[in-house]
């Protein structure tokens, strides 16, 4: 009896440090301490840094107080539908082009020293030149979007072509396909897990692109409320304003990992 | 060159003076030397050590390579290039990943325009042929590497081709399961007879599946050296003293290290 009691003791002892290694408490733990070391630095510099309940009351205004005329969610999908905007031209021109490139080597000789002088191009570096050609309004953003975006999508289509394995031609070949079937039934399948990695990639690079070009010229989106948040002297708002950013990246991410799970179900083989 | 054509004329698979090197000038190297055999509707093994052609020997009678001098003939008609009246098993097993077992199965069917309905049917008949009733639906990364080569075996042997090539396609599996896979293959082509080239470097495995055994040099180039008949009754048992003493003989004469 009395050495039960010891065990079932033991036992809880041990289920309760178990339960505190597992990396979600860690997580949530180290997010706290955060939050509090975050407090503290606020609290004892309240003029430039905004407490976190600060912030949280900041956003929660946002949902029914206009920031210059809209309100925060208003000024949220501004910003996204620049995004998808520039992420559909993105894709429509950078899959082809990449595709073509990595399908044959004469276009990829003459595509490829333009894409390499463009590439390492920062597209936030463009913004001058495209103001100067289309002005302050919407294309201008879209333009400098499609630039950062593109990338990714055309490196990602060209490599999943070249990095296929030319056994899979031989088998569908014995099988008897033609090459109009090759290209169906291998190259486009087989560069799928590719491309998508690509169009990941490029996402986050249209969002990051997105919140700059907003930075300079705009009078709505999410680059203009940390923009206005300077301009009015509110902390709060610009704090607000970045994690709203970070979250919605997030999501953004988590949204097409599951999309990709939809559509390429054998990638996992891949990651082995 | 005449009467060798003359003499394999009654076979399904012939091979004519073929001769196979690659690369150029100085570079050049001589993989397969004079060539000649044919094959009838029966088991035949390559056996050869590593670097004695053989895979070469298989990707021209596949097609996929052309030989430098001399021609292949599969049905009286000359071997041009790849196509589906020749059955290929890769040792790599080489399945499309983003297709199920049905997928794979039925992609010659789908290629040569049959409908759906028809080619589940058929390719439903020959999963259940090598074993993989019940895994139609997976993926070919949820499968263990018998069973991929089954997916494989039952891919090529759905087209009916005139000719199974198999390329050393246990070479990649452990000694249990590659047991199992040779009293598989024997069971599969015993309930659908085909002509079958299987290429090995394993003389046992020679001895226990083929008919015939064609015994190639090692080192390059590879010349046709001896042609074993292996008259033993099916199923074979790797232990008896018929099995040994053949394996004795072969093992001597083509001085492979077991």
């Amino acid at each position: 009896m009395a050495i039960s009691k010891i065990e079932n003791k033991t036992a809880v002892k041990i289920a309760l440090l178990e339960f505190l290694r597992s990396k979600y408490i860690l997580y949530a733990i180290s997010l706290i301490l955060f939050i509090i070391f975050w407090d503290i630095s606020a609290k004892m510099n309240g003029r430039f840094l905004p407490r976190p309940w600060a912030v949280l009351m900041e956003l929660i205004n946002g949902i029914n107080e206009p920031i210059a005329g809209k309100i925060l969610i208003v000024h949220l999908w501004y910003s996204l539908k620049r995004v998808f905007i520039a992420y559909a031209i993105a894709i429509a021109i950078g899959i082809p082009i990449g595709l073509l490139m990595g399908y044959s080597k004469l276009i990829n000789a003459w595509i490829k020293p333009i894409f390499d002088l463009f590439k390492p191009m920062p597209p936030i570096a463009w913004i001058s030149l495209a103001i100067l050609w289309f002005g302050i309004g919407e294309t201008s953003k879209v333009f400098i979007i499609v630039l950062g975006a593109i990338v990714p999508v055309i490196l990602n289509s060209m490599n999943g072509i070249r990095l296929i394995d030319p056994s899979l031609y031989h088998a569908i070949r014995m099988l008897g396909g033609n090459s109009r079937q090759e290209i169906l039934e291998v190259t486009l399948p087989a560069s799928l897990p590719a491309i998508f990695a690509g169009l990941q990639i490029s996402l986050s690079m249209a969002w990051t692109t997105v919140v700059a070009a907003e930075l300079m010229g705009a009078r709505e989106g999410m680059g203009f409320i940390i923009i206005r948040g300077m301009s009015v002297s509110n902390p709060a708002m610009i704090v607000g304003g970045m994690l709203v950013i970070a979250v919605t990246a997030w999501l953004l991410s988590v949204l097409m990992t599951l999309l990709e799970r939809r559509i390429c179900p054998w990638k996992t083989e891949l990651e082995h | 060159m005449e009467n060798r054509t003359r003499a394999l004329k009654n076979f399904k698979v012939q091979c004519v003076g073929i001769s196979k090197s690659f690369g150029e000038g100085n570079e050049k190297k001589l993989i397969l030397d004079d060539i000649n055999f044919g094959v009838g509707d029966e088991f035949v093994v390559v056996l050869g050590p590593g670097q004695s052609g053989k895979t070469t020997l298989l990707n021209l009678i596949a097609g996929l390579e052309r030989p430098s001098t001399g021609q292949v003939f599969v049905d009286g008609e000359e071997v041009t290039g790849p196509g589906p009246d020749r059955g290929l098993v890769f040792q790599k097993y080489t399945l499309f990943p983003w297709k199920t077992v049905m997928g794979n199965v039925e992609m010659g069917l789908k290629l040569s325009g049959m409908s759906k309905k028809e080619r589940r049917e058929m390719a439903s008949y020959y999963i259940d042929l090598v074993g993989l009733k019940g895994f139609e639906n997976s993926y070919p990364h949820e499968l263990s590497g018998g069973m991929k080569q089954r997916v494989s075996i039952a891919r090529a042997y759905v087209n009916k081709p005139k000719v199974m090539l198999l390329d050393e396609p246990f070479g990649q599996l452990d000694a249990q399961t590659r047991y199992l896979m040779e009293n598989e293959i024997i069971r599969i082509w015993q309930a659908e007879k085909r002509t079958i080239i299987f290429v090995t470097n394993n003389i046992e495995e020679a001895i226990f599946l083929g008919d015939r055994i064609l015994s190639l040099d090692g080192k390059f180039p590879g010349r046709l050296k001896t042609i074993y008949d292996v008259d033993l009754d099916r199923p074979r048992d790797r232990a008896d003293t018929s099995f040994l003493k053949i394996r004795q003989r072969i093992t001597e004469e083509t001085m492979l290290i077991l």
